[in-house]
This record gives C-alpha cells, sequence and structure tokens, in this order.
C-alpha cells in the first residue's frame, strides 16, 4: 500500500491525473491485489490510509488542504473494501457468499460514490477526472458480470420490488447491476456537465469519456435509444463546453462512433455517414478493430446514401468485413437479383446482428435496378426513322421483359402484377423514369435518363 | 356546524366542488338521502378497499385489519328514501374511527369526516349497511392515505373533496379525465358497467403507472404528470430508483389465501396482504369464470380489470407456469380483439420472458403478433431484435413465416405480395395488421399514382389494394381527397393516376409519422 501512497503523492505533485487514476485501479497482479488487502484490517484501515497519505507530504506547504485529503482518505477506504472483495473473488474464499461478483460492485460503487462526493464536497480538482473514467469503468465491467453470475445461478428472488409491480419486469432481473451502473453513470455525466468552473479547471473535460462509457452501458442493455438524451445535453450544453476537437482523439473517434451507429439505427443515413466518416479519418490507423466496426455502418451507409460500392482494396485488411459486404456487392453490381436474395438470406445472422440487416435489405432496389437497367440495354435502339439522325434507345419496354429478367435468376414466374409493382416501386422512388402504362402491358421510359445516375 | 348534504350525491364524474367543504366539528351524522337507482342487478361486486388491506398502514390499528376483506355481493335492496336508523356496528365504527390511539397526523379532521361520510353513505346507498363488516371495514384515515398513494379516485368523490389542495388545479380538469379515473381505479363501476369506455383502457394504463411514487399527489394535471415522468425517464430511466421508502419488503413471494372469485383490480403501493391475494387454484377457477363472461357478456372494462388483478394476483406469487402463460395469453388476445395495444403490449413483454423460461404457451403464435406489432410501430431497433431471437426452425412455422413475409414485403414497397398476405393471415393477426393496412393503402395509392399513366381502372385498386368492393376503394380515394380522379368511361371506373401528382402525400406521411402507443415498447 505504501507503494501506492508513493504514486498518489507523485501525481498530486505533478496534477498527473492518469497517474493519479492508476491509484485506484483494481486491476492489478493478484499479488499486489492481495498485498493491499493484507496491509491492514477492517479497523485501523482509515488510520493506515490516513498516515500514509500525510507521509508522503515531506513538508506542510506541500500538503493538500485538510478538507481534500479527508476525501481522498475515504476513497482509498472504500478501495481497500472493494480490493477485499476482489481478493475473496480470485481466492473463492467465502463459499457462503453466493454471489462475490455482487459483492465487488457495491463496495465499487462505494468507490464511486465517494469519488462523486469528493468532487461535490471536499474540492477534488479537475485535473483528478481520470480517477472518474477508472471508477466508470470497472463499474461497468465489475456490473456485467454481477449479472452473469447471478443470471448463471437463475435465482429469480433477486429484486424484492418485484412485488409491487403487476408484471414482473425481465429486462430488469437479467440486467440489474447494469441498469443500477447506468444510473450512476448517469450521475457521474452530470457531475461533469454541471461543474460551472471556468473551462482550464473544468470537470467538463471528462465528459466525452463518461457519455462515451453510458453509450456503451446502453447499448448493452438494450435501450440505445436513451443515449439520445446524452446526445441531447451535449449539444444543449454545447455553448460553454470545450469543443470536441479539443478532446483526446481516441474520445473523439469514440463519441463520434456512436453517435454515428444512433443516427444509423434511427434510419438518418446522411447525419450517421458524416459521423461516422468523421471517426472514420480521425481513427488510428492501427486500431484495426475498431477501424472494423466503423465500416461494418459505413459501407451500408453508403450503400443508400451514394449507391456506391465498397472496394476490394478497402475491405482487403477486414476479412470479416469481405464476407459480409463482397458477396452482396458482387450481386447488386452484377443486377444478379435471385442470387442477391440468397446472400442476403445466408447472412442473415450476422447480419442481424451487427443490426445492418435491415439496410443491407434495401439494396436490393439497387439489384433491382440494375438489372433493369440490363433489360433497357438490350432493348437496343430504335429504328432510325431519318437517315444520320442520332440513335434514340427503343423506350418503349414490354413489361413481360422484366418479367422474364427478373425470373431469370429464380426460375419462378412471377405474377405480372407483383413485377408491375417493383416497378412501380422503382419510378416512385426514382430509381428509374417514366411510366407504366398497363392498358398496353408496357412501361414507357424517359427518353433522357432512363436510370438516373447510371449514364443512361 | 352542519354541512350542506347535497340532496342526490354527485353523478360520478362530474365536478361538484362546492359541496362539502365545512368543517365539521362533530362526527354527528344527519340522516341522508340516499343514492337511488342502484338497486339493479350487479354484475360487479361490492366496491369494497381492497387497498387498505395491504397492511401499508395496519399497524396503527390491528383490529381494523380484516383477515378477509369484505366482498359479499351486496344484496340489492330497496334504498330507504326516509331516515336511517343507525346500526350499531356503523356507530361504533365512526367512534372507533376518532379514537385517540388511531388518529393519523397526515390525515386532517376534515378529510376523515368527508371519508367517513362518504363510505356510509355508500353504504346505506347500496344496501350494505347490514350486509358490510364494520368490525373489519378500515378506518377512514387509513382509505384515505391509501387512496392518496394510488391515485386512485372514488368514482363518488371529486378530486377535490378528498383532496382539499386539489382545488386550485381541478377546474381544469375536464370530465373525460374524470371518468378515466374512475375507470382505472378498478371495475366497471355498476352504473356503467354495460357501456363500452375503450377509449379509458387505452389511455389510462400509462396513468396508472406514474401512480408508484408516494410523493405524487394524486390532484397533479395531466401536464405535470407528464412532465414527470418525463423526469423519470431521462433521470437514468429506470423505475426501480423512484421507489419512495416503502415498508421493508417481506422476503420470499406472498402466499395468498382469498377465496374471491373475482377481485378489482388496483395498483399495488405497498406489499400485498396475502388475505387479498389469491392462490393459484382459485386463480383457476377465476380464469374459467371469466372465459365464460367474456363469452357471455362480452364487457372489456371489466374483462380487462379482472385480468390485470390476476396478473397482479400471479406475479406477487410468483407464479410462473403454464397457467400464468395462459392468463397472459387470453388477456392479450382480448386485448388485440379490442385493440386495446396498451394491454396488450404489457401482456406481450410479459409472455416473451416467459417463453424464454421454456415454459410451454403458444409462442409461435405470440412470436409472430410481435413481429407485426413492431411492424405497426415502425420499431426498427426491435424488430432487428425480434430478427435476432427467431431460429431457423421457427422461420419457417406458419405464423412467424407470414409475419416475415408481411414485413420483407413492406420494406421492399412489395404491396401486392403484403395485400395478398394481409387476405391469409392465421390466427389473430389481422387485429393487429389492420392498424396499419391503411397507411398502407396510402403509400401503395402513392406509387401507383406516380408510376402508372394515364389511368388504371378502379377494379385494378380494389383487387391490388384488398378492398372489400369498388365502392370501398373509391370510397377510400374520396376520402383522401381524390375526388377529381375517378372518372366513369363507357361503364367502367377508371383513376386518373396521371393527375394524381401528389395528393395523396400528405396523408401518407401523416399516417406513417404517428404511431404512438400507451405503454409502447
Amino acid at each position: 500500500m505504501d507503494a501506492l501512497f508513493s504514486d498518489f503523492s507523485d501525481a498530486q505533485k505533478s496534477c498527473d491525473g492518469f497517474k493519479l487514476s492508476r491509484t485506484i485501479s483494481p486491476a492489478l497482479p493478484f499479488d499486489k491485489l492481495r498485498n493491499v488487502w493484507k496491509s491492514c484490517n477492517a479497523q485501523d484501515v482509515k488510520n493506515v490510509v490516513k498516515r500514509g497519505i500525510h507521509n508522503t507530504y515531506i513538508s506542510k506547504a506541500q500538503a493538500l488542504p485538510k478538507d481534500e485529503t479527508a476525501g481522498w482518505i475515504e476513497v482509498y477506504s472504500a478501495y481497500w473494501k472493494a480490493v477485499g472483495a476482489l481478493v475473496k473473488v480470485r481466492d473463492s474464499l467465502s463459499p457462503n457468499n453466493k454471489s462475490p461478483w455482487a459483492n465487488v460492485y457495491e463496495t465499487w460503487k462505494e468507490v464511486v460514490s465517494l469519488l462523486h462526493r469528493g468532487y461535490l464536497a471536499h474540492g477534488f480538482e479537475a485535473w483528478t477526472v481520470p480517477c472518474l473514467y477508472v471508477a466508470g469503468k470497472y463499474l461497468r465491467e465489475f456490473a456485467v458480470k454481477a449479472d452473469e453470475e447471478r443470471n448463471n445461478s437463475s435465482s429469480m428472488d433477486s429484486s424484492a420490488e418485484a412485488n409491487f409491480q403487476d408484471d414482473f419486469n425481465p429486462e430488469a432481473e437479467q440486467h440489474e447491476k447494469l441498469e443500477d451502473c447506468a444510473r450512476q453513470l448517469n450521475r457521474l455525466f452530470n457531475l461533469c456537465l454541471s461543474d460551472r468552473a471556468p473551462l482550464d479547471n473544468s470537470r467538463k473535460w471528462g465528459i466525452y469519456h463518461v457519455a462515451n462509457l453510458l453509450f456503451k452501458t446502453y447499448f448493452k442493455l438494450n435501450s440505445a435509444p436513451l443515449s439520445n438524451n446524452i446526445l441531447k445535453s451535449l449539444s444543449a450544453g454545447r455553448g460553454d463546453m470545450p469543443p470536441l476537437s479539443k478532446f483526446p482523439k481516441s474520445q473523439q473517434v469514440t463519441y463520434k462512433y456512436y453517435e454515428g451507429v444512433l443516427r444509423f439505427l434511427e434510419e438518418d443515413y446522411v447525419q450517421a455517414e458524416k459521423h461516422l466518416t468523421e471517426a472514420w479519418s480521425m481513427c488510428h490507423k492501427d486500431a484495426m478493430k475498431n477501424k472494423e466496426m466503423i465500416l461494418t455502418y459505413l459501407v451500408p451507409c453508403h450503400l443508400l446514401t451514394t449507391h456506391t460500392l465498397p472496394t476490394k482494396k478497402l475491405l482487403e485488411p477486414y476479412p470479416r468485413l469481405q464476407k459480409l459486404f463482397l458477396p452482396l456487392s458482387r450481386h447488386i453490381k452484377g443486377g444478379e437479383l435471385h442470387a442477391f436474395d440468397l446472400a442476403l438470406q445466408e447472412g442473415e445472422d450476422e447480419f442481424v446482428k451487427r443490426r445492418i440487416y435491415l439496410t443491407l435489405e434495401r439494396g436490393r432496389d439497387i439489384a433491382l435496378r440494375n438489372l433493369l437497367r440490363k433489360v433497357f440495354l438490350a432493348g437496343g435502339f430504335e429504328e432510325a426513322k431519318t437517315e444520320g439522325a442520332s440513335k434514340v434507345r427503343r423506350t418503349r419496354v414490354p413489361i413481360a421483359e422484366f418479367t422474364a429478367a427478373i425470373s431469370l435468376g429464380s426460375h419462378q414466374t412471377l405474377d405480372g402484377d407483383e413485377v408491375e409493382c417493383f416497378l412501380a416501386n422503382m419510378i416512385y422512388k426514382n430509381l428509374m423514369k417514366g411510366y407504366i402504362a398497363r392498358e398496353r402491358g408496357v412501361v414507357v421510359l424517359s427518353k433522357s435518363g432512363a436510370f438516373p445516375g447510371t449514364g443512361v | 356546524m352542519v354541512p350542506a348534504w347535497p340532496s342526490v350525491p354527485p353523478a360520478p364524474g362530474t365536478q361538484t366542488a362546492t359541496a362539502y367543504q365545512t368543517t365539521y366539528q362533530t362526527p354527528a351524522f344527519t340522516p341522508v338521502q340516499v343514492r337511488q337507482g342502484f338497486g339493479q342487478t350487479y354484475s360487479a361486486p361490492q366496491p369494497v378497499y381492497p387497498a387498505t388491506a395491504y397492511g401499508a398502514h395496519s399497524h396503527l390499528s390491528p383490529q381494523t385489519n380484516p383477515s378477509t376483506v369484505n366482498s359479499t355481493p351486496a344484496t340489492p335492496s330497496t334504498p330507504a328514501q326516509a331516515k336511517i336508523e343507525w346500526p350499531e356496528s356503523v356507530r361504533s365504527y365512526v367512534q372507533r374511527a376518532f379514537l385517540q390511539h388511531n388518529m393519523d397526523e397526515s390525515v386532517s379532521r376534515q378529510e376523515m369526516e368527508v371519508k367517513l361520510k362518504e363510505t356510509i353513505s355508500h353504504a346505506a346507498a347500496t344496501g350494505a349497511m347490514y350486509t358490510i363488516d364494520w368490525e373489519a371495514m378500515p378506518l377512514p384515515q387509513h382509505m384515505i392515505k391509501a387512496s392518496r398513494v394510488q391515485y386512485l379516485q372514488q368514482a363518488q368523490l371529486p378530486a377535490a373533496l378528498s383532496f382539499p389542495a386539489a382545488t386550485a388545479t381541478s377546474k381544469k380538469r375536464k370530465s373525460s379525465d374524470m371518468s378515466e379515473m374512475g375507470v382505472s381505479g378498478g371495475a366497471a363501476p355498476p352504473w356503467r358497467a354495460n357501456q363500452s369506455r375503450l377509449e379509458d383502457r387505452v389511455t389510462s394504463p400509462a396513468d396508472k403507472r406514474l401512480a408508484g411514487s408516494e410523493a405524487t399527489p394524486k390532484a397533479l394535471t395531466k401536464h405535470q404528470l407528464k412532465l414527470e415522468k418525463r423526469q423519470k425517464r431521462f433521470d437514468g430511466g429506470y423505475q426501480s430508483s423512484y421507489r419512495d421508502p416503502s415498508p421493508p419488503p417481506s422476503n420470499g413471494p406472498v402466499v395468498g389465501t382469498c377465496q374471491d372469485l373475482e377481485k378489482r383490480y388496483l395498483r399495488l403501493t405497498a406489499a400485498p396482504n396475502p388475505s387479498v391475494v389469491r392462490p393459484e387454484s382459485v386463480l383457476r377457477k377465476t380464469l374459467e369464470l371469466l372465459k365464460r363472461k367474456w363469452r357471455k357478456e362480452q364487457n372489456y372494462n371489466y374483462i380487462c380489470d379482472q385480468f390485470k388483478s390476476m396478473r397482479q394476483d400471479l406475479t406477487v406469487q410468483r407464479i410462473r407456469n403454464e397457467f400464468t402463460v395462459e392468463v397472459y395469453e387470453i388477456h392479450a388476445r382480448i386485448a388485440l380483439e379490442k385493440g386495446d395495444l396498451g394491454e396488450y403490449n404489457q401482456c406481450q413483454t410479459q409472455l416473451k420472458a416467459l417463453y424464454q423460461q421454456g415454459i410451454k404457451g403458444k409462442p409461435l403464435e405470440f412470436k409472430a403478433y410481435r413481429i407485426l406489432y413492431f411492424i405497426h410501430t415502425a420499431n426498427r431497433t426491435a424488430l432487428n431484435d425480434v430478427l435476432a431471437d427467431l431460429t431457423t426452425a421457427e422461420k419457417s412455422e406458419r405464423a412467424i413465416k407470414h409475419a416475415l413475409g408481411v414485413r420483407s414485403a413492406l420494406a421492399l414497397g412489395n404491396y401486392h405480395r403484403f395485400f395478398q398476405l394481409y387476405n391469409d393471415t392465421p390466427n389473430m393477426g389481422a387485429y393487429l395488421m389492420d392498424m396499419f393496412v391503411a397507411r398502407e393503402r396510402l403509400a401503395a395509392l402513392c406509387n401507383i399514382c406516380k408510376a402508372y399513366k394515364p389511368d388504371v381502372p378502379l377494379r385494378f385498386i380494389t383487387d391490388e389494394l384488398l378492398f372489400e368492393s369498388d365502392a370501398d376503394a373509391a370510397q377510400f380515394i374520396l376520402d383522401h381527397g381524390g375526388e377529381n380522379l375517378l372518372e366513369d368511361r363507357n361503364g367502367t371506373v377508371v383513376v386518373l393516376t396521371g393527375k394524381a401528382s401528389n395528393i395523396f402525400e400528405p396523408a401518407r406521411a401523416a399516417a406513417f409519422g404517428r404511431v404512438d402507443i400507451k405503454g409502447q415498447i
């Protein structure tokens, strides 16, 4: 524990928030954790911490204000307790305690709230916010572990509050601790948001990190829409907040990624593309996993907004993305409608898991457009009426020809009305220009640009 | 000081805030004129006050904690017009209410007196004066406290009366609000038993959910309640953190002892009292009874209320088995039939969890509904989650295959296929599809108007969009501003799609913009 206090003192002297945050990290090698735990007992932990902190001050001038010191003493005492809970998990020391992770979660939550109180009541300075990052990060991890542990033991009497509800709440039962964790993180978020100190000494510098943690938690809770509240309060407070670009790149990228994915889920593909592109361009060149995650959403966005497909080169470093997107791309490009359907079906599970199925499905329109375009091109040109006039494509295409083209891949005969329905959709979506003359069974296509944006 | 006691008690749902305002000095009761016209048959049980029996404050007066709540069906007796001789039991009840050790600081004497009057006159009015077990009747202060927590409007008294603080805002409340609360508080009162109040039911669940915290005075305006709800959602989002300190909940589930088949629904605000909870054996009989009643009477208000109380009893006893599933399934189907999506939704959520625990039922049927429901609410995120949940085997089952077909047809704008599927919907899915079929017709119409020129036969629209008849199709077009599009040409009506330009676009946008269901997942 002494090492911990000398680090604490160093960090305080140099105002190094990240160094300080490492002193409350629970992710230590196990023997170190155990040493911390063994270095004192429940009765004298406060005294030990107190002495430890005071001993590091060489002169009085260096010492922290008394109030602040008191706050840190509380934090480290709680930290010691949480370490104890962790040690017990590893040792499986307590057979009576059926839920060691829940215990870790609760003790860690105490660390979080004492930190929270430290900022509000003990005047912790803003440069120490990395401590919040560490606290929040592990709170989330412990919550996930505690929920897993409870769900494995499958006891249903987890929450007494079920007594007051008309129906039980399955989601809450499954994610009890994580939901609690979301609340705690929200408190931290507000702690950062509500700091009115001048910017160079403001907790606002911690806000995007906490926001990112919250996004992560909400996504896991299956309540991604709650993230919109975070986005809203961030954009509402934008005036007196440091611009995003002043924050560490890692935080910017994560934030932009989540913002993009949230827009994606709301089907606002233009905005989604904008945010994801920003994330993409800022992402560290070697962060392959992150880049892959960004592309997972950016590629479908691109397909819908600009009708462009990813190149082989772009996907080259990502075998998984190749598997996801290349077959579809190929079929879209070739207008192979049936093959596209099959490929979509093939990858359905994976697409659904990544929440891109419903978006990729719309790629069928493009595949169909390409197929119809082929029919149009195959129709050739009208017989020139006058010698020397420029050639004009045949713009009256019998519906039967389209029907034949669509049936070609699947070997299933389609009912003419259904084909008309497809054609109507193409026209409605401006993928094809012209009109259906039902009585005559033909489609009359525009002489200039029957398929906008494709050169014919 | 003797108050002005109105000759006829106020009709339910009306504002008579002028009455009852004076302070009572003594609990003396002048004989009251009696409510008339309630002597008819009752389909609902005699309204009792089960709220108090949940024991939130019963420690104050153990003798008032009934072992079984009085639920004797009221024997309708001819209401006495003239003066009433108060039975001894009533007198002692009144006396007991004002005994020093029974007094409660938070309930003013005035409120108590109003409550007492209400209780007794109600008993007199329903002719239950002699059948009620006054010994077991909760004291007025307890009823008041219980009703405060519950946002429960006793149908007989406007909110303003049991809550003096409410007078300022109560004027804004419309009569519809009053009736809504009356209904949400319990089974439809006898005088309304045969009226269909579907709108009330659809909107009330959300309001009820607010009643959770004691801090919610029931007289808050709707607007305030909405704000508060918002606040709760944004504040981290989960109801559980907003529970006020309540009596420590007992460990483990309750085991009910109540033997009554019927029970009105009241939202719990405290740990339930076993004496008002029905055990599974009784609930099974209840279900049979309700099934019979539903077939015979089709009274949705009553049925919904009864099912809610059943669900509550099941939940507090943590009964999760095939019977539970059956209850939820039946309630979901009934709600579906009546278009009560809020209630349906609640059942659906529960069913999903129950099926997940491997309890048998009709998971395929309900998964299919679930898909259709999310199509209706256009909830893409949820739809994606449902897709993720399906196994390959399930995807080939008829109901689910149908629902998935509907989904993909709509996603691809294939209205032709969509209406074919609509024509052939398994189980009760058509009730759900009915809800978005109009919207899809508009979308298809927009499509057709843009794509077809110069015109199409009306019959084509009728067939493609699956209208019952040409007349229906024409009416639909007329309803959405297409009066200039229909033309009679040698006996066949044609739709001048070429002239339609964007006539149907606004209607389409409006239809897709607004899917707001209370209790939406």
